[in-house]
């Protein structure tokens, strides 16, 4: 009973494994100033990880609210340490911020994620994930019961978390999503979450906070997170089950949460999941063969050319006979002044004459009480 | 005001209890004195109703103006979408998903009556062969005789995806068919004594030529059935007929290719390991193996193309020999700059790397050859070029022909074509599909956004959204209704425009903002606002209706 129940879920497994096609990255800190050096050393941590495991830049987002590497207080300017060993410089030569300071803010990540930006936004500061991406969040800064605090001057919600990842899943915008988060009481901010294929995990429980890990004395604050700390040194294991099998009370010193009942197949489903599913590279390269065999060749080309060609004569054929049929003079247009944007014109110009004929006629009133004292 | 009101008309200065304890600072000595009750005078009976109507007018201003513009200026604005339209549309309700190709029939000399025979017993025959509903070919006379040139008029106007020219052929060989070069044409031949009688229920040739067709249309019909199958239409509106093991291989072949886009940049990079060379005649070698492709892809996707050289470029994976798992991880890409974000299109990325590493991989059909190129899905293609001989710093036109003619097959391949059949029919297949595709999408996306409008009561939908839901649909009609046609058919056009309103509607800029708040800043927001301007209000209230309970009753008394 059991081999052919295998045999048949071979072929559904393989499909969902075909499916996934890239892995993508967001990375956001959400707190400044200097005594959350930690919170970015969180981030850029997270970021040199992803990246030496294969996501290229492109396709890492990455929030920075502040610039501890040239804070005026940093006593090694120009570099950001997660350890107190100072052996990793994490603001090394390659790092790309896509969002930098005042940028990060709630309204700037709710439209990433859900891709509601202007024309403007350049393409590598865009989350462009489809159906068959994965994509890894993670954040950290101070959290509360359902929120997260941007910048010391708005928050985010739990709901409004969930209801950003609803519209991504139903423009199908992803594939499966990873979501971490340390902060204090972060396990509640993914308890909103309803959208399906999503993995969440948090550092610590409601009423608990999430600790620093270590403090350089030399750099003078607290350079890690707990929890990030543990991820990062677990980060290269198997499978998303041994990571969270990973964290425990004495480690964290706070009780991280696991939510898989999104997931499509349960605990077992996500536990099983690789993590380089999730971090990993995923080019799934085609070699060519040899030489000799690839398909386009010179004939190919002079075909092509014909093919060309005789479709410009068709075109040409089609503009003729259009040109043939309509060539009788267009009547003579005259300018006139047109507004660039034709909605609620005349409403616009009614308000406009009403507010002009209210004026006069207040001016009238006046005038005549004025003359009748 | 209600405040106010007590010394409203009445300018006798009027001794409270509060200023009964009277201090006197000249003495020093307090002296504390009961004074007799004192009533104040009775009010005037004008005062009563002038203060009645001060309360009224206060609440009416409250009720018929406050109200109104807190409500105007709180509420969210959502444009009326057509929703049911929506959701038909994302169920396939709206559009059934058929793909009615017109397949020409030119007979040449036959008469008519025996022409008209076979047309029926291949339409027979094909509808036989044919087990899925969705894609259905049908069969037509052709007007005029296909020579060469009304071929290519013809094809623009009439919809005719396929041409048979039949031709009588030799008695002793059995029918033969090839699919022309140039054009959407398939030549049979066909032994002059195959031709059905009058009332045969069967013929060889009308089955011959349906299997023909068959299998020259199979790849399509399996990527648009696989198109079907995925997409967001219901079950019962789609057409039944594809099998698992299709569903796979189509499946992978749909990972790889790219998302449809009118405009792609092709990027041409020349990396070398070494100071040489340093310069290419890529503008020559474009032009000779790669711009015919592009120039015949001109009606349904535009190119722009860039390219550039970078010397010292050191690959991800410094081994001599590249295996599998090298490849993947060969481009470098926190260092070589390979995502330029030149406008809005995508980037398709080919790559010349010249160094002395070898792909380590046998192919199959070779085993001592290696190949020298690999393709990334959904992002570009790989080609390794050994250095040149004699320290030449310029890579000439013929050193870039292999490289470019791969580079030119892989776009193809990522562009989604066909891999069987002519290259006409290739093309106008990628045509269709494309149209299916962004038919699908653009269908899926009005599903979406309208289960979204339903999801989140609290959501902003300006007007422009509603136009361009409005414009999706008129351009979906347009679209559904011209499905089938060829390369140049208006079909693609109109799937096009649909697709790019209906993202520009789901992805409108403004449906942005936090939509939740919680109770606690509701209140925090409403409550030193309306508790100075609540709380006189409704004292005055009741106030006056306690004065004018208590006047009913004395009125009751005295009557």
């Amino acid at each position: 009973m059991k081999l052919p129940l295998a045999l048949l879920l071979a072929p559904l497994l393989t499909l969902v494994a075909g499916l996934h096609t890239s892995n993508w990255a967001v990375l956001v800190g959400t707190s400044r100033f200097w005594f959350n050096y930690r919170h970015l050393a969180n981030v850029l941590s997270m970021y040199r990880t992803v990246k030496r495991l294969g996501i290229p830049d492109s396709q890492i987002i990455l929030m920075l609210p502040d610039d501890m590497a040239c804070n005026p207080r940093n006593a090694f300017p120009g570099t950001v340490y997660s350890n107190s060993d100072r052996a990793v410089d994490l603001y090394g030569d390659n790092i790309e911020v896509d969002y930098r300071g005042y940028e990060v803010t709630v309204e700037n990540f709710i439209r990433l994620l859900t891709d509601r930006v202007g024309d403007e936004m350049p393409r590598s500061k865009r989350l462009l994930t489809d159906d068959r991406s994965n994509i890894f969040v993670y954040m950290t800064g101070h959290g509360g019961n359902e929120f997260l605090k941007f910048q010391d001057a708005e928050e985010i919600g739990a709901p409004d978390l969930a209801d950003a990842f609803e519209q991504m899943w139903e423009k199908k915008r992803y594939h499966e999503i990873l979501f971490m988060i340390d902060t204090c009481q972060a396990n509640t901010m993914y308890s909103k979450l309803y959208s399906p294929n999503i993995i969440a995990t948090g550092s610590s429980e409601l009423d608990q906070s999430s600790y620093s890990h270590h403090a350089d004395n030399d750099v003078g604050v607290a350079v890690i997170d707990r929890y990030t700390y543990y991820n990062l040194e677990f980060l290269e294991s198997e499978t998303i089950g041994d990571l969270f099998d990973s964290y425990s009370y004495e480690k964290i010193h706070s009780h991280a949460g696991v939510r898989y009942d999104l997931f499509k197949g349960g605990a077992d489903a996500a536990r099983s999941r690789l993590l380089t599913d999730f971090f990993g590279n995923v080019q799934n390269v085609e070699i060519d063969g040899t030489r000799n065999t690839t398909m386009i060749d010179d004939e190919l080309i002079s075909l092509s050319k014909t093919i060309a060609r005789l479709s410009e004569l068709a075109r040409e054929e089609e503009m003729a006979a259009k040109n043939q049929s309509d060539t009788k003079p267009a009547p003579r247009k005259v300018q006139v002044a047109k507004p660039l944007n034709d909605d609620n014109w005349w409403t616009k110009k009614l308000v406009g004459a009403t507010a002009l004929v209210g004026c006069a006629v207040v001016w009238g009133l006046g005038s005549y009480f004025e003359a009748s004292l | 005001m209600s405040v106010d009101l007590q010394n409203d008309g009445d300018s006798k200065p009027i001794i409270s209890p509060d200023a009964a304890t009277v201090s006197l600072p000249a003495t020093g000595i307090a002296t504390t004195t009961t004074p007799e009750r004192k009533e104040p005078p009775p009010e005037k009976e004008a005062d009563t109703r002038r203060r009645s109507w001060i309360v009224l007018s206060f609440w009416l201003i409250t009720v018929f103006i406050g109200l109104p513009v807190w409500w105007n200026t709180t509420t969210i604005y959502r444009a009326n979408l057509p929703l049911t339209q929506m959701t038909d549309w994302a169920d396939g309700k709206a559009c059934e998903p058929v793909f009615p190709l017109r397949i020409a029939l030119d007979v040449g000399a036959m008469p008519e009556q025996e022409a008209q025979n076979l047309l029926r017993l291949t339409q027979h025959a094909l509808d036989d062969l044919n087990d899925f509903s969705g894609h259905h070919l049908r069969l037509q006379l052709a007007q005029a005789p296909a020579t060469e040139a009304a071929a290519a008029s013809v094809r623009d106007d009439s919809n005719v995806a396929l041409t048979i020219r039949l031709a009588p052929g030799d008695a002793a060989h059995a029918a033969s068919s090839s699919l022309h070069p140039h054009l959407p044409i398939l030549d049979v031949q066909y032994p002059p004594n195959s031709l059905p009688t009058a009332n045969s229920p069967s013929s060889g040739l009308a089955t011959y030529i349906a299997t023909q067709l068959g299998s020259t249309f199979a790849e399509e019909q399996n990527i648009i059935s696989y198109l079907l199958e995925t997409s967001s239409i219901t079950p019962e509106h789609r057409p039944k007929g594809i099998s698992q093991e299709v569903v796979e291989s189509v499946s992978k072949r749909m990972t790889r290719q790219l998302k449809y886009s009118q405009t792609y940049h092709l990027t041409f990079s020349l990396f070398t390991n070494g100071p040489i060379p340093s310069s290419w005649d890529i503008e020559a070698a474009i032009d000779e193996y790669m711009k015919p492709v592009l120039d015949m892809l001109r009606p349904i996707h535009n190119f722009t193309i860039d390219t550039q050289v970078q010397l010292y470029a050191s690959p991800g994976v410094q081994s001599q020999v590249l295996g599998k798992e090298d490849l993947s991880s060969f481009i470098n890409a926190a260092e070589w700059p390979l995502s330029p974000s030149i406008g809005g299109a995508p980037t398709v990325n080919f790559i010349i790397y010249i160094g002395n590493q070898t792909i380590g991989v046998p192919s199959e059909a070779s085993p001592a050859e290696t190949s020298q190129s690999w393709m990334i899905p959904q992002w570009g293609s790989v080609y390794l070029l050994a250095p040149p001989p004699a320290e030449a710093a310029h890579v000439s036109s013929e050193t870039l022909k292999q490289p470019i003619l791969t580079f030119t097959s892989h776009l193809l391949t990522l562009l989604g074509t066909p891999q069987s059949g002519s290259l006409p029919l290739r093309l106008s297949t990628l045509a269709r599909i494309r149209s299916a595709d962004l038919l699908l999408r653009a269908s899926s996306s009005l599903g979406s956004l309208a289960r979204l409008t339903l999801a989140l009561p609290s959501i902003s939908i300006p007007s422009n959204v509603a136009d361009g839901v409005v414009k999706t649909i008129q351009h979906l009609e347009l679209a559904c209704a011209s499905l089938g046609g060829g390369a140049s058919s208006q079909s693609l056009e109109h799937a096009r425009v649909a697709e790019r309103e209906a993202e520009r509607a789901f992805f409108e800029k403004s449906m942005v903002g936090q939509l939740y708040f919680p109770d606690e800043h509701k209140i925090a927001v409403y409550l030193p606002l309306l508790g100075p301007i609540g709380v006189p209000l409704v004292m005055g209230l009741l106030n006056e209706i306690k004065a004018w309970k208590s006047r009913r009753s004395q009125k009751l008394k005295a009557a």
